[in-house]
């Protein structure tokens, strides 16, 4: 059964359940196979042979399998080429660089700061404003403004703010 | 007292010694039961018995073997049914 150019279903692996072909007999337990799993070798008993056969050449090359594959209606497996990359290296800065660096850093720092004194001056100034017009009784006042700027229109200018504060004591 | 759900066995207890150099009771649930064959019953290997949110942290492959079926059924078992498979074409 176990012959070159044998069908075969590995059932071992994580290319189990997958065809490939008998390329080579290395041993009375070892084969080479190709096919749609990876090329490698196997022992005979992850193989579960099965009926077909097909004439190829001992130690046949990956393309002959994928030829003959391809007359069954299956397909072979592909393996892209990797491209070769080199490792990136870590540098040196020089200390031109690091100082470039630096004053980098600190000018973002700068308006960090400033930006931060802005926000946080412009917050207590209004809390502070607040708090005194409280303490003065500005805010009556306003109210009254208010009241002589909806009453003008009727009268004269000069005789509304009379007539306004006698109205509210009363 | 401890509160009622402490009293309970459904926690495990763990006797974790603590910083300040005393051991501490503490209260953890308990993990999930070890993964079997769905057709034989039989303990998966490889399988780690983790609750949800560990497995969720660990990567796929360490998760289950990397052959079909992994995880689900035990290597004799998929061997068998893939078989069983090829020889009824």
């Amino acid at each position: 059964m176990i012959e070159i150019g044998r069908l075969c279903l590995k059932i071992a692996g994580r290319d189990a359940g997958l065809k490939c072909i008998i390329v080579d007999v290395l041993d009375d337990k070892f084969v080479l196979i190709d096919g749609e799993t990876r090329r490698r070798k196997c022992n005979i008993l992850h193989l579960e042979p099965l009926k077909d056969t097909i004439k190829i050449k001992k130690k046949a090359s990956h393309e002959d399998v994928k030829k003959e594959f391809e007359k069954l209606g299956l397909k072979s497996r592909e393996t892209k080429p990797k491209q070769k990359t080199e490792k990136p290296r870590k540098k040196r800065k020089t200390s031109e660089q690091l100082r470039t660096q630096k004053e980098e850093k600190k000018k973002l720092m700068d308006i960090f700061k400033k930006k931060k004194e802005d926000t946080t001056g412009s917050k207590v100034k209004e809390k502070e404003r607040s708090g005194l017009e409280e303490k003065a009784g500005l805010v009556e006042e306003k109210k009254e403004a208010k009241i002589k700027g909806n009453r003008p229109k009727k009268g004269k200018k000069k005789d509304s703010e009379k007539e306004t504060k006698p109205a509210k004591e009363q | 007292m401890p509160e009622p759900y402490k009293r309970s066995r459904s926690l495990r207890r763990l006797q974790v010694k603590v910083s300040g150099g005393r051991t501490a009771l503490h209260y953890k649930k308990r993990k999930p039961g070890k993964a079997k064959c769905s057709n034989c019953e039989t303990l998966l290997k490889s399988v780690p018995r983790e609750r949800p949110l560990k497995m969720h942290k660990l990567p796929k492959t360490k998760k289950r073997p990397e052959r079909p079926y992994g995880g689900n059924l035990c290597s004799k078992c998929m061997r068998s049914l893939i078989i069983e498979k090829a020889r009824l074409q």
